[in-house]
């Protein structure tokens, strides 16, 4: 599931099967990126929230999570990225997001989560930071 | 274009949420909405049905819920979601604290604001036994 490798800020493509989540894990040095594509719905959202809960068993605790791929989230998408985010927390890590885009930053914005979690215009600015 | 209004009825379980999505995403084509406006659709649909499979009827005693859309015009999509449960205004429902920092926010409790927010006009109304939110999204917000 971990894969070694530098997390490039590769060209987001706007088009993804409707439906499906798919989320990409590359490990750097002690982080974890997550590219997460497609939507993040009452259906998909608790894939997410179970990567998440993996990468933290594993002893990670600094995430941090690509959404330049993601068309669509719903508020049930929302409470995973606050419950991730809390874990993490709570172990002294952080969930950091990169590259919202669209109605995904229309979402984040109306409910002010954009002054919540650390956002970042590039996966290096957010590695970088964290 | 139909003529009559178009109706789905499902249990008030969240597997029937991925039909639910494709009936109305029928609609918006019938009412040639944009893409963008789409997803705004689909995101209120979920918030409301979401939260009628998970809160209007016993957990045990699931009931059904009716989605019904039509095309009053052109560039225009009604869609009405009814379910027999427990009264339930959620244009009443108290707006959540957004000032409140990560470790004191609640985990969940956003869907009704995204409703609030995205629905151009929504109403709801308590009728004979029923909930009833009707909602109209038009090509040009």
């Amino acid at each position: 599931m971990t894969l070694e490798g530098s997390a490039i800020d590769v060209p987001c493509s706007m088009r993804h099967p409707r439906g499906i989540v798919t989320i990409e894990q590359t490990q750097v040095g002690g982080k974890v990126v997550l590219r997460v594509a497609g939507r993040m719905d009452a259906e998909t959202a608790i894939q997410f929230e179970q990567h998440c809960d993996s990468c933290i068993a594993e002893g990670f605790t600094n995430l941090i999570v690509d959404l330049c791929d993601l068309t669509y989230i719903s508020s049930m998408g929302l409470r995973s990225f606050v419950a991730t985010a809390k874990k993490l927390r709570d172990k002294g890590g952080e969930l950091r997001i990169c590259r919202l885009t669209g109605l995904v930053r229309q979402v984040f914005e109306l409910t002010r989560l954009d002054k919540v979690f650390p956002l970042h215009d590039s996966v290096e600015s957010a590695l970088m930071e964290g | 274009m139909p003529e009559t209004p178009q109706t789905l009825t499902v249990v008030a379980r969240a597997e029937s949420l991925g039909p639910v999505t494709e009936f109305v995403r029928k609609g918006a084509r019938e009412a040639n909405l944009p893409q963008a406006r789409v997803r705004e659709l689909e995101l209120l649909i979920e918030e409301i049905f979401i939260n009628v499979s998970r809160y209007s009827y016993p957990e045990s005693a699931p009931g059904v819920v009716t989605i019904t859309y039509s095309v009053p015009a052109p560039g225009e999509l009604a869609v009405e979601v009814g379910d027999q449960g427990i009264a339930f205004d959620p244009l009443a429902a108290s707006p959540p604290d957004l000032t409140l920092d990560l470790m004191q926010r609640p985990i969940g409790g956003l869907g009704i604001l995204l409703l609030k927010s995205f629905a151009r006009l929504v109403t709801y109304r308590r009728e004979q036994g029923w909930n009833r939110l009707k909602l109209t999204i038009s090509a040009n917000p």
